[in-house]
């Protein structure tokens, strides 16, 4: 997920990475054009309010594909695991809800090996997986999908 | 299959189009799977597997521990399909905790109880290899990594005249599927790719044989598609050459909108159903496009145990089937009386539900039932059902009467007469099988509290499917013979359980003929 266009000056990368440590270790810094974003923009690729609050910009997740946000593509599970580390640490963190066998990251069905997207989509509403045969337990379970 | 990478043959000419490709559209016909000149393949193995549920990976396990180098294909992207989201119940008709309980069993026995449920037009040579090798294939799933809840009196489920259910360790399917998969992964040239859809067969030079397959990868089925099969262009296309052959064990089309349909008109396409939302019929359809016999399609099982205050499958098939009908009584709410035996087999309990539902579209029949009546085996339910509002508890009859709406003392008056017949030793007005273990007890424990579920049937179990012979080889609608390179297991396949698959079969054929069709390939 690394950009090989690092010939950009030092000063910038530098000035970015104390800006995304403020943020968060989470925020990598992305070398490559910052695309401005337009309101239209925030409309149509909305994104979840805990990314946003990281100032994560397009090009932090949809590295190396340009600059036209319409042609990005799916960034996958690496993408995803390229901050959130791994799915058995995501799964290890909710390892409290195993005691019901209730953790969405570790479940009976699938163990730590679901996509990240059967659930979890950043420019549309996340969609529960689990509710398409728990509809009435997930509510007890859990909170609505991040 | 794309009409601009592949050229068509001329499907007439080579004579190779199946039963089933009438039922297509004229354009659709004329599509035949491409052959062997037509296209590169991209990689090579000796064995395709279509489908990572039970049959698939049962084959697959059975084929790579012979050393094979096996694909599995799975379009969806989590591994298993129903069989991740089954309640993990494995019929074994004779087996070592049966003995060790007393219960006398036979693969005769078995064969007369899946023939009555069948209503007789069962493949009875496909009951056959079942009844015979069922625990030698519980033997190899454990081997593989399975775990079930062994030394335990077996479950008894309805239509079986004896307990000779096991149940895995966690009462889901996943307790075989996980480690199966883990096991086929681990070998040697062996790989599952999920998100992977199988498209068609590669046929031999001559038309005869089938040699490969055409796949997308990075596909993403699309719920919201009338049909996915049909409509959904996603993935990269890849060709895939399987040298000793191809298994399809793509399961069942309970939850193929358009196709279901048309089998039973009753069935549309908002109706709910137990399974997975990618158990279609796309798979089945290309087989008989190659000339594969298609057997019992219109048959589809409908599960009496499901719950309409649920989507899918839900917790209520195990607090039912497991609980609440074994030892208690399902009424209907409009008069407060029995009307089926509640262990009776899936259709007739599903029909008999039907009639009620006929007459009144909102009056759900309830189940009801006391603590005793759920089984050991699922007790870790209980909580979930109640907690969840599927199912609910009264402390008196009265107070379930009033909830359900149903004439209390017809009720009372029911679960009297139910109680004084389990007691007493006599014949209830069902037959009920189940109640020859209550003798001298209470069905029913009148102390309470009582506990009950509302029914629903849902669409469960696709009976129909590709005719295969005893060595899981798919027969040929041209030539009465195997088509060779064609072999196919589970719910794809039809003629095994004839009109109504008794419950916890399921698993039972599945691995059972996934197995077979390892060993042959």
């Amino acid at each position: 997920m690394r950009s090989k266009k690092t010939l950009f000056s030092i000063g910038v990368f530098l000035l970015l990475s104390a800006m995304s440590l403020i943020g968060s270790e989470a925020a990598t810094p992305s070398p490559a054009k910052e695309i401005p974003i337009s309101a239209e923009m925030k409309e149509k690729f909305p994104i979840k309010a805990h990314h946003a609050k990281l100032s994560l910009k397009c090009t932090d997740c949809h590295e190396n594909q340009g600059d036209n946000p319409e042609n990005f593509k799916l960034i996958g599970d690496e993408g995803c695991l390229s901050c959130h580390k791994s799915k058995v640490y995501l799964a290890e963190r909710l390892k409290f809800m195993d005691t019901l066998h209730v953790n969405p990251h570790n479940s009976i069905h699938d163990g730590p090996k679901l996509y990240c997207d059967e659930c979890h989509f950043e420019h549309q509403k996340s969609d529960n997986m689990c509710l398409s045969c728990h509809s009435n337990d997930v509510k007890l379970w859990m909170r609505e999908t991040p | 299959m794309s009409k601009e990478m592949m050229s068509r043959r001329d499907a007439l000419k080579l004579g190779v189009l199946g039963a089933g490709a009438a039922m297509l559209s004229a354009s659709q016909a004329m599509a035949a799977a491409p052959t062997e000149k037509d296209v590169k393949f991209d990689e090579e193995y000796d064995v395709i597997v279509v489908g990572s549920g039970f049959a698939g990976l049962a084959a697959a396990s059975k084929a790579a521990e012979r050393g094979l180098k096996v694909l599995i294909l799975e379009k969806m992207g989590r591994v298993g399909g129903n069989s991740v989201i089954n309640g993990g119940a494995f019929a074994v008709p004779n087996n070592r905790d049966q003995k060790q309980f007393g219960i006398e069993d036979s693969a005769e026995l078995f064969i007369k109880d899946a023939l009555k449920a069948g209503l007789g037009i069962n493949h009875v040579e496909m009951l056959e290899v079942i009844g015979k090798r069922a625990q030698e294939t519980y033997d190899f799933a454990v081997k593989c990594g399975a775990t079930f809840q062994a030394g335990k009196k077996p479950t008894w489920f309805g239509g079986h005249s004896v307990a000779r259910t096991i149940v895995t360790s966690n009462m889901s399917g996943s307790a075989i599927i996980q480690p199966m998969a883990a096991f086929v992964e681990k070998l040697p040239g062996c790989k599952l790719m999920t998100r992977t859809k199988f498209d068609d067969f590669v046929m031999s030079a001559d038309g005869t044989s089938v040699v490969g397959v055409t796949a997308r990868t990075n596909y993403r089925f699309d719920n919201k598609l009338l049909s996915d099969d049909v409509e959904n262009k996603s993935g990269e296309k890849k060709v895939y050459r399987a040298k000793k052959g191809v298994i399809l064990a793509s399961g069942g089309f309970s939850m193929d909108k358009v196709y279901r349909q048309l089998q039973d008109p009753r069935i549309i396409p908002t109706q709910d159903a137990t399974n997975h939302e990618g158990a279609t019929a796309g798979a089945m359809l290309k087989a008989f496009q190659i000339g594969a016999l298609p057997v019992h399609i219109d048959w589809i099982q409908q599960g009496p145990w499901a719950s309409p205050d649920e989507r899918g499958f839900g917790v209520a098939p195990l607090l039912t089937q497991q609980g609440l009908f074994v030892k208690g009584v399902a009424v209907d709410v409009r008069n407060g009386k029995r009307f089926m035996n509640e262990m009776a087999d899936r259709k007739t309990r599903a029909d008999a539900e039907y009639v009620i539902l006929h007459q009144d579209p909102k009056a759900f029949p309830v189940a009801i039932g006391t603590y005793n009546t759920f089984d050991e085996q699922v007790y870790a339910a209980v909580e979930k059902g109640l907690a969840s509002g599927v199912m609910k508890k009264f402390d008196t009859l009265d107070a379930l009467a009033a909830n359900y709406k149903i004439p209390a003392d017809a009720l009372k008056e029911t679960i009297k007469k139910y109680n004084e017949d389990a007691k007493n030793g006599v014949e209830d007005q069902f037959k009920k099988q189940s109640l020859k273990d209550v003798k001298g007890k209470e069905a029913i424990e009148m102390k309470g509290p009582f506990y009950g579920i509302r029914l629903m049937p849902k669409p469960h179990h696709t009976m129909g499917g590709l005719k295969i012979n005893v060595k899981a080889q798919v027969i040929s609608a041209n030539t009465n013979k195997p088509i060779p390179g064609l072999y196919a297991a589970g719910e794809v396949t039809g003629g095994t359980h004839g009109a109504s698959r008794l419950g916890s079969c399921a698993i039972a054929d599945c691995l059972v003929f996934g197995m077979v069709a390892g060993e042959n390939i």
